[in-house]
């Protein structure tokens, strides 16, 4: 609010007090500019190398996405300049060592996910997908020249990758899939189909996790490769600025040194998931800054019943808890990235902080919209598409379900998945 | 006490910043000798009143543009503990430049000044004041309209002195300026219009305006919307961009809460409506309820005598 | 050849300022930045670099926290960074803070100089000029390009009519006005080496620059003047006074 006609023949009604203070207030609103929420200052706690590669993304997100997104939403397009920025910028694969990769630690690279999901949960599952569950399996299972062969260019942007775990019929059920791959002597044969895949369609190559002997492995496809199709999938009311697809191998045949050689079984989906979830955690809560500041900023500005509805107790009922909520996921991810970085986490502590961040990021994304009333539904706020894209982010790498199977069975010891023993 | 005032000009003449420097210089009791540089302007400012004299600094360094070389040349003939010049591009260049040759301070786009030598400005773009007291000879610039100007009626004497100095820089290449229109993001000036404008051809009214005061010109998502001639790069608000101009000009636009987003920090607003309610009074310093037919062809007149 | 660029830490020109007990309170502002225009002077000297080789020396004067920005500088390129170290901007005048520039740049070799036009915080405009006259130089003001020319430099400057090219020879300082060029980002690897750059933490003393006393003491600082409430006009005739008030009142055209 700036004092205007409106404000001073209030004040001269002989107004309330706020009034004058909020319209001394108003004199220097500047806020336009983003102002992440820091309330219990996460900020003092960075390295300045982790804070420069977070204000280099910030910068970038309010210059390319921001300005860009709805447009994006509306074409159903992941633009490819984003590509091509993202591999400019460096941060591809961030917390990988070596291999042209960027080497950053775990809180840098947490700290890029939360500033790509402020601009759009579309642009920080690219990065995910390139980066965690891509890029991490070469670099983590793949033999040297795998690693040589793939991951510069992986990490410069040049190629894109994607993942394909999740099958029509096996979502959070994995171990059951059906795609199977049968050693032919000089090559494998693929079949099978996979689904929901972030980035298919545009990928130069898919790391698939197929059985072979009845053994869950990882194969690189090429795009090239004969047999190998990805159909994008339409008709998304979420994640819209990105590409998600079907993977089709119909007796696709790929030579023998794709096969990853150093993971057998779960352990090497599974292990990259980990590395996106946590990701996932800190996006969220991009995501919730992005809600939070339009809600504030809207609530300063909304006047009904002659007073900014800022101002009316249900609101700053509904703002405080943001506040609180946000507060806690910043902490939780925060302390997470330490224990990435120091290596004591265990699988469960990212599953608390993915379920977590997640759930308070939607939950915030609808009080949101709600106290945006009717403005909550235009692309002119973030809101609905962030409220939309969380939904996705709800159910993807984990259900927030199965992540609370997951707590279930480490506070029980007794898993809870299926009815077998 | 003698100041010394460099005047202000044009290749046309003196603009009237010049008589407000004079203007200034005697409201704090001093004695003002105006020099002009190449001479433009030397019988106009004799005119202005409260004037002692008058010097035409004349010499080759002149002819080329270089804020050293000028304040070197006008160096000689400036007197007294106080210089004052424009707050303007080239006064401030030339005025920081005879500033550090005489080695004494400089505060420039001064918009107070009182007797001791207390002088005030804006700082962190008007977001702040900042008062100082400065001791001994110093050059202080003043912003342009902040000071009043001395009336017309003055007779001075004017002298002509003969003084160049090495000019270091030789224009190669004139480039006559670009008729592209600044964007409302870079712009200190922005006229917006809206769905009000009736038809996408009347934003030429708005474009007359906007090359009279070297305003950008920007729109409403209504009218970016309505009409496709109207390009998403002038559009303003929670979508389009955000402005912070000194003086945004919104021309039929009611002021949707989402507009209103993208140009409340602006400086000053003027808002013309002809919706005496229409919620952009709001927010605007100055609010003219009329139609745009109406208002333009008379902000065009007035903008003309400035 | 050593190309100077002069930096100048201030608030960032989105954050809020607020006055506190007759001072800006500096604590209170949530971003400080590379003032704009010296970002366009920074990447004219870059690029200045990539086509004629040479060092890109970054210097600034200011208290410790404007040692950020010249790692920000080092991100995108610079060579070698300084920072003369003061306590507060308030305490000096332009004639101690362009001694200690110009020593500086002597220090560090620099005959060709870029700058902002004028910083964000005073937005005064004196230090380019200012210094080129302490170093015996030629300042081209206003620009907006440069580069290399026939021994010297050519440089795109705004006149009264337009734009026009100009050349001239070191020493000389560019002030910069927005520049054409695009800014470069800053990437991974250019943080990762700027972190590892060493900062030059000089003082006045130390660039042999004796300080003085300051001719120019902040007496106060203040929020801005209050403007008058709204006003509202019946009709076009009422243009003639609005546009006298955005003259004479809001000083704005």
């Amino acid at each position: 609010m700036r004092r205007g006609l409106l404000n001073a023949s209030r004040v001269k009604r002989g107004g309330a007090s706020w009034q004058r203070s909020f319209a001394l207030r108003g004199r220097d609103r500047s806020d336009m500019a983003y102002e992440a929420l820091d309330f219990y200052d996460i900020d003092a706690l960075l390295t300045e190398e982790e804070k420069m590669v977070r204000d280099m993304v910030r910068d970038w997100v309010d210059k390319e996405v921001i300005p860009n997104i709805e447009d994006a939403c509306r074409d159903g397009i992941f633009p490819d300049k984003w590509r091509v920025d993202l591999g400019e910028m460096g941060i591809l694969g961030a917390p990988l060592k070596g291999y042209g990769c960027p080497g950053l630690s775990y809180i840098a690279y947490g700290l890029i996910c939360q500033e790509l999901e402020r601009g759009d949960s579309g642009v920080r599952s690219f990065a995910s997908v390139q980066g965690s569950l891509a890029m991490y399996p070469i670099w983590d299972f793949g033999s040297e020249e795998q690693k040589n062969h793939y991951l510069p260019r992986m990490a410069s942007g040049e190629l894109i990758g994607c993942f394909g775990l999740t099958e029509p019929d096996y979502g959070s059920n994995p171990g059951d899939m059906i795609t199977r791959a049968e050693d032919k002597g000089d090559y494998y044969l693929l079949n099978g189909a996979k689904m929901w895949i972030t980035n298919g369609t545009i990928a130069d190559l898919a790391v698939v996790w197929a059985k072979l002997d009845g053994v869950i492995r990882g194969f690189i496809v090429e795009k090239d490769d004969p047999g190998f199709s990805a159909p994008e999938m339409t008709g998304k009311h979420s994640l819209k600025a990105s590409v998600t697809s079907e993977l089709v191998f119909q007796d696709c045949m790929i030579p023998k040194d794709r096969i990853l050689p150093g993971v057998k079984g779960l352990k090497g989906p599974f292990s990259c998931l980990n590395n996106a979830r946590y990701g996932i955690s800190w996006g969220a809560v991009g995501a919730a800054q992005s809600c939070f500041n339009s809600t504030k900023e809207y609530a300063l500005s909304r006047i009904q019943f002659g007073h900014p509805i800022a101002s009316f107790q249900l609101i700053q009922n509904k703002l405080s808890w943001m506040l609180r909520e946000i507060t806690k996921a910043q902490l939780l991810a925060y302390h997470l990235g330490k224990k990435k970085d120091d290596g004591t986490w265990i699988p469960e502590h990212i599953s608390l902080a993915k379920m977590n961040n997640v759930d308070i990021a939607l939950e915030i994304a609808r009080m949101s919209r709600d106290i945006h009333g009717a403005n909550g539904i235009l692309d002119e706020y973030p809101i609905m598409r962030h409220m939309a894209n969380l939904e996705s982010v709800k159910t993807y790498e984990g259900t927030h379900d199965i992540h609370n199977l997951i707590l279930g069975r480490h506070i029980t010891g007794i898993q809870s998945f299926t009815r077998e023993p | 006490m003698d100041v010394t005032v460099i005047a202000d000009s044009t290749d046309d003449g003196l603009t009237p910043v010049t008589a407000q420097l004079v203007g200034a210089a005697t409201s704090i009791g001093g004695n003002p000798t105006v020099l002009c540089p190449g001479g433009v302007g030397a019988s106009e400012a004799a005119s202005i009143s409260g004037v002692s004299k008058v010097i035409s600094v004349e010499g080759d360094c002149f002819g080329t543009y270089e804020g050293g070389a000028w304040a070197t040349a006008l160096d000689s003939q400036a007197t007294g503990d106080l210089v004052l010049a424009a707050a303007s591009p080239r006064g401030r260049d030339i005025a920081a430049s005879l500033a550090a040759l005489r080695k004494i301070p400089i505060i420039q786009d001064a918009t107070g000044l009182e007797v001791g030598l207390v002088v005030s400005r804006p700082i962190y773009s008007g977001k702040a004041m900042e008062t100082s007291n400065v001791e001994g000879p110093c050059v202080i610039t003043l912003r342009a309209n902040a000071f009043d100007a001395a009336p017309d009626g003055g007779t001075s004497e004017v002298s002509t002195v003969n003084q160049s100095a090495d000019v270091g820089l030789a224009v190669k290449e004139a480039i006559a300026k670009a008729s592209e229109r600044l964007d409302v993001t870079e712009a200190d000036i922005i006229i917006s219009g809206g769905r009000g404008m009736g038809e996408p051809s009347n934003f030429s009214h708005l474009n007359e305006v906007a090359d009279m005061i070297g305003a950008a010109v920007g729109a409403s998502r209504a009218a970016v919307d309505t009409w496709e001639e109207i390009p998403h790069s002038m559009q303003v608000g929670q979508t389009g961009k955000t402005v912070t101009p000194s003086l945004y000009i919104a021309v039929g636009i009611s002021g949707a809460i989402q507009h209103l987003a993208g140009m409340k920090t602006s400086k000053y607003i003027v808002a013309i409506n002809k919706d005496p309610d229409a919620p952009i009074f709001g927010v605007a310093d100055y609010g003219i309820v009329a139609t745009w037919e109406d208002a333009l062809p008379a902000l065009k007149t007035e903008l003309a005598k400035l | 050849m050593a190309i100077g660029v002069l930096l100048k830490q201030v608030p960032d020109t989105t954050a809020k300022i607020g006055v506190s007990g007759g001072r800006v309170d500096e604590s209170a502002v949530s971003k400080w930045s590379m003032s704009p225009y010296d970002e366009y002077a920074l990447e004219s000297a870059l690029k200045l670099k990539e086509s004629g080789g040479g060092d890109v020396v970054a210097i600034t004067c200011g208290p410790a926290r404007a040692g950020k920005m010249l790692t920000d500088a080092a991100a995108v390129g610079a060579d070698t960074l300084m920072h003369v170290q003061i306590d507060s901007h308030d305490s000096i005048d332009s004639t101690q803070i362009q001694s200690i520039l110009a020593a500086a740049l002597e220090r560090a070799g620099c005959n060709v100089v870029f700058c902002g036009k004028q910083a964000a915080d005073t937005n005064g405009g004196s230090t380019g000029p200012g210094v080129a006259m302490l170093m015996g130089a030629s300042c081209v003001s206003h620009v907006s390009e440069v580069s290399a020319d026939a021994g010297g430099y050519l440089a795109l400057r705004a006149s009264s009519g337009g734009d026009e090219r100009v050349h001239v020879s070191a020493p000389c300082v560019f002030a910069f006005d927005k520049g054409s060029e695009e800014l470069r980002r800053p990437n991974v690897r250019g943080i990762m080496m700027a972190k590892k750059k060493v900062i030059e933490t000089v003082s006045p003393e130390d660039l042999g620059v004796s300080m003085g006393e300051s001719r120019v003491t902040v007496v106060s600082h203040s929020p801005p003047p209050e403007k008058p409430p709204g006003q509202k006009f019946e009709g076009a005739d009422s243009v003639a006074t609005v546009v006298s008030k955005l003259r004479d009142e809001a000083n704005v055209i």
